[in-house]
């Protein structure tokens, strides 16, 4: 297997998405979550770009992965001030504490 | 050659964030791969992009963060995770290798060259819809926050409450 | 400018509702006044829009290529629903500032209410079947959200959450039709449809037609769904006359008038209209005969109308049904007002503890008994002359049976009107009552809408017209305001109809002396007041729906780890699946 750019950036995506889906099962700190989430979202947004590259619609692929950016942003916002609520009320930042909002 | 060797530091940033025990290390770690995936994107042709990956993701979510952590405290992140080590490698891996196998091969190929707009013209011409979502979203992030925030007065005290936050 | 006031008119009651939540609770009269000025202000761009019905304008929002461009068509239809929605909307919410007085949560109540103006605003407007679905939905929502305003109340939760799952129910049908529309044409807009159903195959297009008639059963409450509308009594008054008068329930009967020229054709299509509406109209107006409870006895009498308007579209009088659901919306939200207003006062919605209200109360006694004669189809009122259009429509080449019921149900509306207005404005007082008149606000609200109900049949010459130009597809027969006083005059079905109305008249009047005959049928009244047994079976289905809902609550432990393991293994499977067979 010849390392062309577009192998490169598909192991890139691949190890992306493996790291944060490793992280997401054993992690259970709400801001880590955060972090385990903006590195799949970042694996997202160069997938997002490398499509665009290989069918030949470059432009919409990276308009695309501008969207990703924006929610991925969005996203981190709201889980960060989230957790923040979180560990003002529950006094935690540990996963399992929020069962406890289960009824 | 530079591929490579930001793809290295991309991985090398991403499992350092994961495995990291203070989460203002763990936020550092997210910063490189933030900057690290901007200058792959730069290097794939996207330069618009790389940018504003660069000044968003590496910059303000950065800031972002290092903010809430102040907020929340440091705290001991050795917490065990409710599925077994060994169960949560098996997964990741097996989830890992098959998509190895579905994607690799095969994505080495010449790109069919479709005739398509200017960048501007595809954002703003012809994803309308999506722009009109991001807005709202962007408008329902801020609207969450300032809820989130605001509930300060009213939240329960009586739960360790932070000193020299208001 | 037309496109102005079309997204005025869908615009302002959104951002008002907005605006409302954002500003929250702080200042009771401030929350009043705003949520007055949007609907106002909504209801003006509406009737703005009225003169450019005729011009049937299309306005499309391009949106990238999936979905089609989302269309906005301004036809006689669009704009005459939607200055229905948002002016009775706009006198809903000026009688809520009395109503309302002193409640908590205004905010949420007032947001609401312009969210649901806007949503109908945008259903009736739309020619993208999948933006109305999602117009569909908002209003489905907001009903369920205001008819468990005050949700520290069991009853009202559970009314609410009835008419939530019902109307669902019948959403999956429009969404049904929706999604076979885009499957076979590739476009969302159904006008390709109305002018040619054959783009659709015969199979595909009587799913798509009976889709719609479930759809609209469940929202315009008729037979099978039609017990969720009673429960939903349980919401504030103003809520009741929204509802009924305004905007949900208008929702089926326009789906029916607006896919009429591309079902007309389905085989048993217009007959499963007819049995649906005359089914529901009978039906309801037997309950409304033994109900004591004054808004469910209103409930009942909407269905009954609802079902005079549905039985319309399916006898080919479209102009019959939408000039009756004119007529219905201007003479029930008066009544739903007045009855607001006597609830407000007495603290009761039992018509057996009021009685000899009409001296305390002259103001809403009068009102009350217009629209009451305009619902019982007595001449010069609106409720007669549109009544009569459809019943016309009745006789003209459709099954005689129907008609021959429909005529009795025009009698029982007569004698249940009667009933209601005696026992709530006349006979004896009870003891030690204080009473008082509507307040200002309610006065409002109550006097353009009486006014209303003894003059809207004025305006069907140019009704008809609007319909007729715009609606090219719907191949209307319309005649001037002085052609259809005469046809009516002259038409022997008249004087059928308004005799079996003198007799249910009477017959209210002197129902004492019937006590024999009412003993005689004393099983059919247990019956009714069980619902006809319809009200067990929706009960099932809510009921079903909940427990499935409770049981699935076993695979949400609330554990992010598991919740990501679970989702992992699928995706594992899709995976494994692809790279064993799909390359």
């Amino acid at each position: 297997m010849t390392l062309s750019v577009p192998n490169i950036v598909i192991l890139i995506v691949i190890g992306l998405l493996g790291t944060g889906i490793y992280a997401l099962l054993t992690v259970r700190n709400l801001i880590k979550v955060v972090v385990a989430l903006q590195i799949m979202v970042k694996a997202a947004m160069l997938a997002l770009v490398l499509a665009g590259r290989l069918q030949g619609q470059e432009n919409l692929g990276q308009s695309l992965a501008l969207t990703v950016i924006v929610a991925d942003t969005i996203v981190a916002v709201v889980g960060l001030a989230l957790a923040v609520q979180v560990r003002r009320v529950v006094g935690s930042l540990d996963l399992n504490a929020l069962t406890t909002l289960r009824r | 050659m530079l591929h490579l060797l930001t793809a290295v530091g991309i991985l090398v940033c991403a499992i350092q964030a994961i495995r990291s025990r203070r989460l203002i290390v763990s936020a550092l770690w997210l910063a490189g791969t933030s900057a690290l995936v901007a200058l792959e994107l730069y290097l794939l042709g996207a330069p618009e992009i790389g940018v504003i990956e660069l000044s968003v993701g590496a910059g303000l979510v950065t800031v972002l963060f290092v903010f809430a952590i102040n907020l929340t405290g440091e705290e001991a992140t050795d917490l065990r995770g409710l599925i077994k080590e060994p169960l949560a490698v098996v997964v990741s891996v097996l989830t890992i290798v098959l998509l190895g196998l579905l994607l690799v091969p095969g994505i080495d190929r010449a790109a069919p060259s479709v005739g398509e707009p200017a960048l501007k013209v595809v954002l703003w011409g012809n994803r309308q819809l999506d722009l009109i979502l991001q807005a709202v979203l962007v408008f329902c992030g801020v609207l969450g926050v300032l809820g989130l925030l605001s509930e300060r007065e009213s939240a329960p005290t009586e739960h360790n409450p932070l000193e020299g936050v208001e | 400018m037309a496109m102005t006031w079309l997204s005025l008119t869908i615009g302002l009651p959104w951002l008002g509702a907005l605006i409302i939540w954002l500003v929250g609770d702080r200042d009771e009269k401030f929350t009043h006044g705003l949520a007055v000025a949007f609907s106002v202000a909504a209801g003006l761009a509406a009737l703005l829009l009225l003169p450019y019905g005729k011009e049937r304008l299309v306005y499309a929002i391009p949106i990238g290529g999936v979905f089609g461009d989302f269309t906005f068509v301004v036809d006689g239809l669009g704009v005459f629903l939607t200055a229905v929605a948002t002016v009775v909307g706009s006198l809903a919410v000026i009688f809520s500032v009395d109503y309302m007085h002193g409640e908590h949560q205004l905010a949420r109540y007032y947001a609401f209410v312009l969210f649901f103006i806007g949503g109908m605003a945008g259903l009736v407007l739309t020619s993208n079947m999948l933006l109305m679905f999602f117009f569909w939905e908002i209003t489905a929502l907001c009903s369920y959200a205001l008819i468990s305003f005050h949700n520290d109340d069991p009853k009202a939760v559970a009314g609410g959450i009835k008419a939530l799952i019902i109307t669902q129910l019948g959403g999956i049908g429009l969404l049904a039709g929706a999604l076979l529309l885009y499957a076979y044409t590739g476009s969302n807009d159904f006008h390709l449809l109305l002018e040619n159903p054959a783009i659709l195959p015969a199979g595909a297009l009587a799913w798509v037609a009976f889709g719609c008639l479930i759809a609209a059963a469940a929202k315009s409450a008729q037979f099978p769904f039609q017990t969720w509308l009673p429960d939903a009594m349980e919401a504030p008054t103003p809520i009741s006359a929204l509802i009924h008068a305004a905007t949900m329930v208008n929702a089926g009967v326009y789906l029916l008038a607006r896919f009429y020229p591309a079902f007309a054709e389905v085989a048993g299509w217009r007959e499963a209209v007819m049995i649906c509406g005359m089914l529901s109209a009978l039906l309801a107006a037997v309950m409304a005969l033994v109900a004591t409870d004054l808004k469910r006895v209103l409930a009942y009498s909407t269905i009954s109308q609802l079902g005079f308007m549905v039985y319309a579209v399916g006898a080919g009088g479209v102009f019959a049904s939408q000039f009756h659901l004119l007529s219905h919306s201007i003479f029930k939200a008066l009544l739903f007002l007045a009855a607001g207003a006597v609830i407000h006062s007495v603290g009761t919605r039992d018509m057996r503890q009021m009685g000899g209200l009409g001296k305390d109360m002259p103001l809403t006694r009068t009102v009350f008994v217009m629209g009451g004669l305009a619902l019982a189809g007595v001449p010069v009122f609106n409720g007669f002359w549109s009544k009569e259009l459809i019943l016309e429509a009745g006789l003209h080449e459709n099954p005689l049976w129907l008609y021959v019921l429909m005529v009795l149900v025009a009698g029982l509306t007569a004698f249940y009107t009667v009933r209601m207005i005696t026992m709530v404005f006349y006979g004896e007082a009870p003891l030690n009552r204080h009473i008082h008149d509507a307040g200002f606000a309610m006065k409002v609200a109550l006097i353009p809408l009486a006014v209303g109900s003894l003059t809207t049949w004025l305006l069907a010459g140019p009704f008809g017209n609007l319909l007729a130009e715009s609606l090219p597809t719907h191949h209307l027969e319309v005649h001037s305001t002085l052609a259809v006083v005469e046809e009516v005059i002259t038409a022997p079905a008249t004087y059928l109809a308004l005799g079996v109305v003198a007799v249910g008249w009477l017959s209210s009047w002197r129902r004492q002396r019937l006590s024999r005959v009412g003993k005689a049928l004393g099983g059919v009244g247990k019956a009714a007041a069980e619902g006809f047994g319809f009200e067990t079976i929706n009960r099932g289905v809510v009921n079903a729906t909940q427990k499935l809902a409770e049981a699935l609550r076993v695979t949400q432990p609330g554990l992010l780890n598991w919740n990501v393991f679970a989702i992992l293994c699928a995706l594992l499977i899709l995976l494994a699946s692809l790279a064993v067979g799909g390359r």
